[in-house]
């Protein structure tokens, strides 16, 4: 192990000396274990460990090439600085972005079949109680996976406009815009409304202005209450965004 | 009381929607719940949160769940109030609702009442 240690010393001094690519690989490739586990230690934070090792060995590379051999420090110490630095700023710049559990994305996904069906059944909003004995899962699991939900929501909020979301229920709604003149309202959010994409807007009046529910809309536009909910999520975020242009450096 | 982040103010809205399942809320409700409370963390916090907590108070009536939220930041901050974006929402979302500058720090409440005629769960 020494031999090991002096002889992967003396390659940094050589690395250091002639930034020869072979050499620069060859340390890399020696320090691939520290890399990979650290990455294994941010598992299980939404992100998957492929992507999290990549970004350790990318961290591990610029430990390398900026290691100063002549520094009386260890590499491994070093590196571990540098590559869970590298670890916690792809987490952070994931930020709410997060990836559900899959468990969870599959119970968001029987739960979007069954609020619909179970609302027509029932001619109105079903409750979690009745979702959870729905989908034969607990209630707790049911309200989890409508924030699991949540979390896509938040995932989407990076692309704030012109992102093609439908304009295929567009023609019938034209009318309903006349209704849109409510003076006081129209002049607060007609800057902001003007920002959404057609079925957006239409959902967003149809909620705020017009009162009707989340279901309600969904069952006027044929599309499903999730669906309704995800769009009406990303458009409050989208008109807030127009809304409070440099709420960012808060 | 949390720290005034996003990460936290995440538990302040799975709170209120497990309260809200609980009181039989119907789905509608509880979505309207969670942006009111978004809506409402946002006016407190900013996108990216203060520095300093966020006091949650949850109190449950027979039909009603009212939230209220105490910041206490170690910043100062511009006085906070609603946008008329955030007011036309929230007046859309729930019964009651306010942000206002307190002694403390700024602080919201909101009101949701429960409507549906659903059969309230549990015992």
């Amino acid at each position: 192990m020494a031999t090991d240690r002096e002889s992967l010393k003396a390659t940094f001094v050589e690395f250091a000396r002639t930034r020869d690519v072979a050499l620069r690989d060859q340390l890399v490739g020696a320090h691939m274990g520290l890399a990979a586990y650290l990455a294994r230690r941010f598992a299980n934070r939404g992100q998957p460990l492929e992507d999290l090792t990549q970004v350790a060995a990318l961290g591990l590379l610029k430990a390398v090439e900026r290691f100063d051999p002549s520094l009386n420090i260890e590499f491994s110490t070093y590196a571990t600085t540098t590559i869970v630095g590298e670890l916690k700023r792809y987490l952070r710049d994931k930020g709410w972005a997060v990836r559900a559990p899959r468990r969870m994305q599959e119970l968001y996904l029987s739960l979007s079949r069954v609020v619909d069906a179970l609302g027509q059944e029932l001619g109105r909003s079903p409750t979690i109680a009745e979702l959870a004995a729905e989908i034969e899962a607990s209630e707790e699991d049911v309200l989890e996976a409508l924030e699991a939900g949540q979390a896509y929501r938040f995932a989407s909020l990076d692309a704030p406009r012109g992102d093609g979301e439908g304009d295929s229920v567009g023609e019938s709604m034209g009318a309903e815009d006349e209704e849109l003149a409510r003076a006081e309202q129209r002049a607060i959010l007609t800057p902001m409304l003007d920002q959404l994409p057609l079925r957006q807007r239409q959902i967003v009046h149809l909620r705020f202005f017009e009162g009707l529910t989340q279901s309600e809309i969904a069952r006027r536009l044929g599309i499903s209450q999730m669906q309704v909910s995800r769009l009406l999520t990303r458009s409050v975020a989208q008109m807030r965004a127009v809304a409070n242009p440099t709420a960012e450096d808060g | 009381m949390v720290p005034a982040r996003p990460e936290f103010l995440r538990l302040a809205r799975v709170t209120a929607a497990g309260l809200a399942g609980r009181l039989g809320f119907s789905y509608d409700e509880i979505e309207d719940l969670r942006l009111a409370i978004d809506e409402l963390c946002f006016g407190l916090t900013g996108p990216t949160g203060r520095h300093g907590t966020v006091e949650l108070v949850y109190t449950v009536g027979a039909s009603s769940l009212e939230v209220a939220g105490q910041g206490r930041f170690l910043e100062d901050i511009i006085p906070i109030g609603l946008t008329d974006l955030s007011r036309v929402i929230l007046s859309a979302l729930v019964d009651e609702h306010q942000l206002t500058s307190g002694p403390e720090g700024p602080r919201f409440r909101l009101v949701k009442r429960r409507h549906s005629d659903a059969p309230v769960s549990g015992d």
